[in-house]
């Protein structure tokens, strides 16, 4: 069954999709710039769902409550997706642009770093099968990780790098046109509704995964087949 | 018995234990050593480029030679024995400051062993020795934190500890690099001593903080 927030989702990137193809083109690059109506809420979205893999890691530490943990972990699957998404589009981008697939450059190198910390995260939290262990371990791993969030972010300020400073978050007007400036914000609108879908889809396929793995440790015998229920007359033989 | 006087009597028994069974001295300082040697034959043998890339060949040895370090069999990390120290009432902090204390002057000593080895085979411009005193001991500490933390998440290491280690490691990585490129050009590197510094307080707040739901979450 849809859900409004899906329907919402599905209508938000219908318009920022038209949005992105109706607004000209950028004066220099032509429409390679219309990559960015893409890589740009796709690493926007990185730190969202890692910030609220953080949050989310907190209190559950906090409150032991599973409930957080599976928070957690799904929005750190979906920042995967969508880190991998930015790093993807970046060097479809970067290809023309700059005449290279890829380049050493500060922001490029960091932010894959923290794809791979968040590939180790998900990888974590796969290598243990108790929900209650799980949740803990994943928890204090959750919060170190988000140590690489602030120095992914500021490396363009830190390091002379290629990959351009902050166009909106900065002091001062924006560095855009209006125009261009409203399509990428309508893509970061529509992706930012995305993500609140797909993590509550993920959060109770999260829910059905344990409640699945708890019912078959029921099932498990307590002692193995050593003990038995009693048995009535002639059925062991 | 107070919390520090538990570390401190953690840290000499797994320096005793270290000082018998010898595995950072005897096997990673020389497996360290040989990635130095074998670095060059795939780079080429130049010896200005071999003098201008050996400090950045150093920081990647350490950093991916210190996760071994920090993931050895520790006096402590055996169930039978951490079980112990949880029955005799040791505070889970104590033994998270004596696990990377014993690291940090592990990987120090393996930071200079394979230091002066980096040195014999490039010949690179050393500068700011006063500087350096303070820079590997900030990294050592650092890669031990983190080393400890991802040792007690996958309890106990395994496969996992290093792809865990390895990337979050990187701001360390660029610390100590950038420190060492600013003493070779003489530019200030105060900046990069406060990163470094920055993470190693967080680290130790993430590691002292989150002991207590390691350990109960440990099997």
């Amino acid at each position: 069954m849809k859900r409004p927030i899906e329907i919402a989702a599905a209508g938000t990137m219908l318009t920022a999709l038209v949005a992105g193809l109706a607004v000209p083109p950028d004066a220099v690059q032509g429409d390679v710039q219309r990559i960015m109506y893409v890589h740009v809420p796709s690493a926007w979205l990185a730190y969202l769902a890692f910030g609220v893999t953080l949050i989310a890691s907190v209190a559950h530490l906090r409150t032991r409550d599973l409930r957080w943990d599976r928070r957690a972990g799904a929005s750190a699957e979906i920042g995967v997706v969508f880190t991998g998404l930015a790093l993807a589009t970046g060097m479809l981008w970067g290809k023309p642009v700059w005449g290279v697939w890829w380049t050493w450059d500060a922001r490029l190198v960091l932010t894959a770093a923290m794809f791979f910390v968040y590939l180790a995260y998900l990888a974590l939290r796969r290598a243990t099968d108790d929900p209650v262990i799980r949740g803990k371990r994943s928890a204090v791993f959750g919060i170190v990780a988000a140590l690489q969030i602030p120095v992914v972010h500021f490396s363009v300020v830190w390091w002379r790098s290629l990959h351009q400073p902050p166009t909106i978050l900065r002091p001062g007007e924006p560095q855009i046109d209006p125009p261009l400036l409203f399509a990428l914000l309508m893509a970061v609108t529509a992706f930012t509704v995305l993500y609140a879908a797909l993590l509550r889809r993920r959060v109770e396929l999260a829910e059905a995964e344990d409640a699945l793995l708890t019912t078959a440790r029921i099932e498990e015998p307590v002692a193995g087949s050593a003990v038995v229920g009693p048995l009535s007359r002639g059925e062991g033989a | 018995m107070t919390v520090w006087r538990q570390a401190a009597f953690l840290l000499g028994f797994q320096l005793r234990d270290e000082l018998r069974t010898g595995e950072v001295i005897a096997v990673v300082i020389p497996f360290g050593s040989i990635a130095l040697l074998v670095i060059p034959m795939a780079v080429g043998i130049e010896t200005t480029l071999l003098a201008s890339i050996g400090p950045g060949m150093y920081w990647a040895v350490v950093l991916l030679f210190g996760v071994v370090v920090t993931q050895r069999r520790t006096a402590t990390s055996n169930p039978s024995h951490r079980d112990a120290l949880v029955l005799l009432g040791v505070d889970p902090a104590a033994r998270f400051a004596a696990t990377a204390a014993a690291s940090a002057l592990l990987l120090l000593l393996f930071e200079i062993g394979v230091g002066l080895v980096m040195i014999v085979l490039y010949d690179p411009v050393v500068a700011g020795w006063g500087w350096l005193a303070l820079v590997l001991p900030l990294v050592a500490a650092g890669l031990a934190m983190l080393g400890t933390i991802a040792g007690s998440v996958t309890d106990g290491g395994g496969a996992l500890a290093p792809l865990l280690v390895a990337p979050l490691a990187i701001p360390i990585l660029l610390g100590a690099a950038q420190a060492t490129e600013g003493l070779r050009l003489g530019t200030g590197i105060l900046r990069w001593i406060l990163v470094l510094a920055l993470v190693d307080v967080v680290l130790a707040l993430a590691g002292v903080l989150t002991a207590r739901v390691l350990e109960e979450s440990s099997r």
